[in-house]
């Protein structure tokens, strides 16, 4: 399942990453993922998305995801 | 290629606020581009969409420019921003309302919507 592969896949870099992921069309593969993790801190909100990005970049790439939606957060945050 | 970057680099600057993303303003042929449309639609400040659908070479050099894969990009004042997953967070905690104030600033232009 897709959502497996996403937290395998994110983990690789973010071994603590809590990781939630949303289908938001039915199709797997217009996706939200929610990611926390101590590597977010102090990290721009635009160079979270980066990290995120490139772990999942495999998926992109061989098109098992199509849409991405990001959201991030670190243990601290109270969101998500 | 320089003729690309330089063409980017003026859509920079003449627009406050620059989106590139797949379709028009008019004809999104995107969901996200369609839903930055309507981000933007609820502040009042005019915008620009810049379709890149079909330029691959402009693509390429955009995602160059930003480190950014995907589209749509957002520029504000010369900025980027990124997509809605980065301005939607700094719409809720207003920050973004205060950078466009600021972004439009002493260019004589009001928002349409007055932001509570």
């Amino acid at each position: 399942m897709i959502d497996a592969v996403i937290t395998a896949m994110l983990r690789e870099t973010m071994p603590d990453a809590e990781v939630r992921v949303y289908d938001m069309t039915g199709t797997m593969d217009h996706l939200e993922v929610f990611v926390r993790t101590k590597a977010f801190q102090g990290i721009s909100p635009l160079d979270r998305h980066r990290m995120v990005e490139k772990a999942l970049a495999p998926a992109r790439a061989d098109g098992r995801i199509h849409a991405l939606q990001i959201r991030t957060a670190t243990p601290e945050d109270t969101n998500g | 290629m320089a003729d690309l970057h330089d063409e980017i680099k003026r859509e920079i600057a003449d627009n406050t606020i620059l989106v590139y993303g797949k379709g028009t303003k008019d004809a999104p042929r995107c969901g996200f581009t369609a839903e930055t449309i309507q981000f933007f639609n609820a502040f009042g400040y005019p915008f620009a969409v810049v379709d890149v659908l079909e330029n691959m070479p402009k693509r390429q050099a955009l995602s160059e420019q930003t480190d950014w894969q995907t589209l749509p990009k957002v520029f504000i004042a010369g900025q980027f921003y990124g997509d809605t997953d980065i301005l939607e967070p700094m719409a809720k905690s207003g920050e973004l309302a205060k950078l466009l104030e600021k972004s439009f600033e002493g260019k004589g232009v009001t928002p349409s919507i007055q932001l509570r």
